[in-house]
């Protein structure tokens, strides 16, 4: 009794930490030369932790423009209304701003246009940004 | 270089402020400082006072009866700050964009502020510290990307 604390503490001696891997060991002095350093490449970044699964993992919606027939369905069903109709080319347009990345159009969409991606590293400065308006 | 501007030296500490949201945006900020993710070992921090803070991270669409507190908060805040927008209720409305208590998205109400917007419902951790780095980086802009604040004040002395 008195040494069942030892198979524990070499599992844990030998085990990975479940912290997760900074891009970099330590806060640099300049964020913004280390960023231009490491598009040069002459800095290595440790790279983000992997998604832990892709199949349902909800990240950025994707558009599919060929296949969407523009039935509104997606728009019907959005809780934040983030789905535009455009009217001339009967195609849709959605805002990531205001998406909540619920996968609700995803499910109900019958031509399989609408996917979720794996990007979800969006921050940005500018509100409307290309990057946030999928079409 | 004005007094305030040398308040921001490295360590980068954060106010955080709830202007009527779900808790959701909330719960991965505090997340964000569990050991999984641990960004206290980097110096950024969640501080008690907006007096202390160089960023304010934001959350939640800004109802009528936050309006006057989110404008005193923002004056509060010593001078070189970025406001982190923390999920998409800031950034539009989200969910709660056409509720009657809503004064509108926090631009509305900080016309002349510096933003990063963190979009999700709520963000990763992982988004919220990217964004964290974008703020980062923005203040250093501001205080004129010096790398050594120290020598860059004793030089000016000498010049007085």
């Amino acid at each position: 009794m008195k040494f069942t604390f030892i198979p524990e503490l070499f599992r844990q001696l030998f085990s990975k930490p479940y912290t997760n891997l900074f891009p970099v060991k330590y806060a640099p002095v300049s964020i913004k030369e280390t960023l231009e350093k490491v598009e040069k490449g002459e800095i290595k970044i440790t790279p983000p932790v992997e998604i832990p699964d892709k199949e349902t993992f909800r990240g950025k919606i994707q558009y599919d423009r060929e296949k969407c027939i523009g039935c509104r369905l997606c728009i019907k069903v959005c809780p934040a209304k983030a789905i535009e109709f455009k009217e001339e080319e009967k195609k849709i347009r959605i805002y990531v701003g205001r998406c909540i990345f619920c996968g609700q159009c995803v499910e109900i969409c019958p031509k399989n246009a609408l996917s979720q991606g794996e990007e979800f590293l969006m921050a940005d400065t500018n509100k409307v940004n290309e990057n946030w308006i999928v079409e | 270089m004005s007094l305030g501007m040398n308040s921001f030296k490295r360590a980068l500490w954060i106010y955080h402020m709830n202007t009527g949201s779900c808790n959701g945006c909330d719960i991965e900020i505090i997340a964000a400082l569990t050991p999984r993710y641990d960004v206290e070992r980097f110096g950024i921090k969640l501080v008690g006072t907006p007096r202390h803070a160089d960023v304010i991270a934001l959350t939640g669409p800004v109802t009528a009866d936050m309006v006057d507190k989110v404008k005193r908060i923002y004056e509060q805040t010593p001078d070189p700050k970025v406001v982190l927008v923390v999920g998409s209720c800031g950034i539009s409305g989200g969910v709660f964009h056409e509720s009657y208590h809503l004064a509108g998205p926090v631009d509305k109400i900080i016309p002349d502020g510096t933003f990063v917007y963190v979009p999700g419902c709520p963000p990763r951790p992982e988004a919220i510290i990217q964004g964290v780095i974008k703020a980062w980086e923005l203040l250093e802009e501001m205080d004129g990307g010096k790398k050594n604040e120290r020598t860059a004040r004793k030089v000016e002395r000498k010049e007085d």
